[in-house]
Parts: structure tokens; C-alpha cells; sequence
């Protein structure tokens, strides 16, 4: 069956049909919810900033053009939502890294999974070290539905731009493992 | 190959977004360069162990609440649109159904009734009503000020959900709602707010109480929003905090202009 691409959809919305937006929710809730997990590491505040995109994106749905990617639209919404909750809380996102865990390989024993499991941890702690826009940009260059020319739109800069910034925090992120390794 | 361009291509053979034949040139270039090759294995080490780190499912919760929220607005939205004609139709509709004809006849004949019957017990009547009104909207008083307290976004936007149903609030549920206007970590919440107060903007204290918050706002839209309903109110009491708002450096420059838009119609 032929579907709607999310512009469709989102156009749709904009001329009424509030409707539609459930199907976007539904297509894009996790993405959103694991952008936000990653960033704050609550998993409580994370469901509300998701909920408060799908709000702002109904409120603004008038500026919508369609012109553009839908996902890039998407988080750039997202990031205005992230935005105001800091400056509505006065304070960035701070990890609770007991709500953290990993994703569990069938093959490891318990050895190799206890040494995981800290490796994992560690890499959790020095992604929350990374200034939140190098966080930001990790985040978003690991998401598989979104091209770097995507990265850029919602960053605001060019594509090329999007790669080396996306270097330069995947470089500094190596950089506070080892030294948290060290330490 | 140059620094930068070396980077760029890095990062897209990391994500497996390079085409094949620029794939190709990069390999053979690792193959070449030691320093290259040591640099993608370190970074391509941090890169794939990303992927190990879980993001928990959510809850169904918040699913519901979106549900519910959406259903919320398109009931609005369809009650907003129904058009003027649609709506002298179906009076219209109404006012020729033989049903209407019976209707009236019952209540004459109960009128009549009524008046053959003497009033003892009506007066009895009347004081339970009003009891039991008076007891449901103690009532929802008590859930609002409740819902208002609670740590969840949503919860709160049911508590001004449920204030804009009381049709006289007391001075508490105001004093409420305008805490919630100016301290709530949420821009959806003091735009709900908002909504509601503006109910009962014939209220001196809530005028007030409104105004008073315009400095303190942050968020663009809650600025725009209140500039909005005070333009609609024509509310000249509100050009000094405006004029506080505006003396701030951080104020969007749209909602600048806005601002002094608003000024300049009210005065």
C-alpha cells in the first residue's frame, strides 16, 4: 500500500486534518524519545519534551512550507523545545546514570558482559562530559534516517560544516574515554 | 588527501553514507596513510560501541496522553469550523420537527400543573440543588489545586483543563493559576494558563495578577501570547511591563517588534 510521506502528512495537518499527526507521532515518537533520552538521560522529562514537540508542532503547524526535510523540521522543533526547557530551568541536561543500561548480545558470558557493561558506562559518563552541542551532533549523526546534509539543516549549517563538527566531537568524545580510562 | 576533506570522508565511511567509488579511494588511501588508518580505527571503535547504548522503550503513558491531547484539539478545531450556515440549518432543522410541537404541549400542561400545586416542597428543592452545585464545584476546586501541584506536565494541563469548567472560581484556584502562569517549568502549561485566566479577565486581581507576570516571562511565545490578550483587552495597565520586557537584551527581535506594536495600538 502506498504511504504518505511524512510531508504529506504534515501538509495535511496544516490544512486540517489534526488527525494525520497521530500517524506522524507514531512514526517518529521513538526517534524523538531516544534524541532527548541521549541528550538528558531522563526518561520521564524525555516523554514530556516528545509531547511538547507534537504541542508545538500543531501550534506552528501554519509554518510549515513543505519545502525541506520533515525529519530536519522535525528536530530543529525539537531543539527549540530542548531550548526552552534550559532556559525555563536555568540548567543543562544532567545525567542519572543509574537509569542506564546496554544493549545485551546473546553470545557475551558473564565476564565479557560485567566488562561491557563498564565500558558502556564509561562511554555513557563521557558523552554526558561532551558540551551539549558536540552531544548533540553525535547524537544526531548516529540516527540512520538522517543524511549529514539533514544534520546541517537542523544545525544550521552547511553540510560539509555538519561532517567536521561531527568529527570534531566524535574526536573529543575518544578523547575523554581515554582519559577517563586513564583516570 | 587534504585535512578537512579527510574528515568529512571519515565521518561519511563511519556512517557507510560515502559512495562506492569515493569508498573505494578512501580505503586504498588508508591503505597508504598509517596515521589515517590508526584514526579511523580509534574513532570507528567509539563510534561502534555507540550503538551498544540502550534507549529504553516509552512508556504507554505518554502515548495516551499525546492520544488524548490530539483528540482535545481536533474537537476544537471541528467546533471552531462549523460554519454559521450549518448552524441556522440545524435550528432551523429543529424548530420544524413535529417533536418541538409535543414538547411545547407537555410543558404547558406542566406549567399548568405547577401552578394548581402548592409550593411547599419547591423551596426544599431549590436549596438541595443548590447545595449540590455548590458541593461539585468545591469539589473541582480541590482536584485543580491538586492536579496543579503535581510533578507531571500533563497532570497540570488537566488541572487547568478542569478550572476552565468552573464557571465562578474563588480567589484560591486564581492565585493557582497564576503561580502556575509564572513559575511552571513548562511553556505548554502557562500557555494553558494563560487560556484560562483569560476567562475571567473581568476579575480586577486576575488583570492584575496577568500583567504583573509579563516581565517575568521568557518564552517567546508566552510573551506573544499575553501581548495578544492585552491588545485584545485593550488593557492600558499593562504598557509598563511591556516596557520592562522590553528593556531586556535577550528578547527575540520578532517578539520585540511585536511588543511595540501592541504598545502603540493600546495607547
Amino acid at each position: 500500500m502506498h504511504q504518505l510521506t511524512d510531508n504529506a502528512l504534515m501538509l495535511k495537518v496544516k490544512s486540517g486534518d489534526l488527525d494525520k499527526l497521530g500517524l506522524l507521532y507514531e512514526r517518529h515518537k521513538r526517534r524523538l524519545f531516544g534524541f532527548f533520552y541521549n541528550m538528558s538521560g531522563n526518561a520521564n522529562l524525555s516523554e514530556d519534551l516528545v509531547q511538547n514537540v507534537f504541542v508545538r508542532m500543531l501550534k506552528y503547524r501554519h509554518t510549515y512550507s513543505g519545502e525541506g526535510s520533515f525529519l530536519a523540521w522535525m528536530f530543529r522543533t525539537a531543539r527549540n523545545v530542548k531550548y526552552d526547557h534550559h532556559k525555563k530551568n536555568k540548567e543543562l541536561f544532567q545525567a542519572d546514570l543509574s537509569s542506564w543500561d546496554y544493549k545485551m548480545v546473546d553470545n557475551d558470558n558473564a565476564i565479557a558482559q560485567m566488562e561491557k557493561k563498564d565500558n558502556l558506562l564509561l562511554l555513557r559518563k563521557a558523552l554526558m562530559q561532551l558540551g551539549e552541542e558536540q552531544r548533540e551532533v553525535i547524537v544526531f549523526s548516529k540516527l540512520k534516517e538522517m543524511k549529514f546534509s539533514e544534520i546541517g539543516e537542523v544545525l544550521g549549517c552547511s553540510e560539509g560544516a555538519a561532517k567536521v563538527k561531527a568529527h570534531r566531537a566524535l574526536k573529543e568524545l575518544k578523547r575523554i574515554v581515554q582519559k577517563m580510562e586513564i583516570g | 588527501m587534504e585535512k578537512e576533506v579527510f574528515e568529512k570522508q571519515l565521518m561519511e565511511y563511519l556512517k557507510g553514507t560515502l559512495a562506492p567509488d569515493k569508498k573505494e579511494v578512501f580505503e586504498a588511501f588508508l591503505e597508504q596513510d598509517a596515521d589515517a588508518k590508526k584514526q579511523l580505527e580509534e574513532l570507528g571503535g567509539v563510534w561502534e560501541s555507540l550503538e551498544m547504548l540502550a534507549v529504553p522503550e516509552p512508556s504507554s503513558n505518554m502515548d495516551m496522553q499525546f492520544f488524548e491531547q490530539l483528540d482535545t484539539e481536533i474537537t476544537k478545531s471541528a467546533t471552531a469550523t462549523t460554519s454559521w450556515t450549518e448552524e441556522l440549518k440545524r435550528m432551523l432543522g429543529v424548530l420544524f420537527r413535529p417533536q418541538l410541537v409535543y414538547s411545547v404541549l407537555i410543558l404547558g400542561l406542566g406549567v399548568l400543573g405547577g401552578y394548581f400545586i402548592k409550593s411547599g416542597g419547591s423551596k426544599a428543592n431549590t436549596t438541595i440543588e443548590t447545595v449540590n452545585v455548590s458541593d461539585t464545584r468545591e469539589l473541582r476546586e480541590k482536584l485543580v489545586l491538586t492536579l496543579l501541584e503535581q510533578s507531571s506536565a500533563n497532570q497540570r494541563l488537566q488541572g487547568i483543563s478542569e478550572a476552565s469548567k468552573i464557571v465562578q472560581v474563588d480567589e484560591q484556584v486564581i492565585n493557582a493559576l497564576l503561580k502556575t502562569l509564572n513559575n511552571d517549568p513548562n511553556v505548554n502549561v502557562r500557555l494553558a494558563a494563560i487560556e484560562s485566566l483569560s476567562n475571567y479577565v473581568n476579575n480586577p486581581s486576575v488583570r492584575q495578577g496577568i500583567i504583573q507576570s509579563i516581565p517575568n516571562q521568557e518564552s517567546p511565545i508566552i510573551q506573544v501570547t499575553l501581548a495578544n490578550l492585552m491588545l485584545a483587552l485593550e488593557e492600558k495597565g499593562a504598557i509598563e511591563s511591556f516596557k520592562k520586557l522590553l528593556e531586556k537584551e535577550e528578547l527575540d527581535t520578532t517578539v520585540k517588534k511585536k511588543i511595540e506594536n501592541t504598545i502603540a495600538s493600546i495607547i
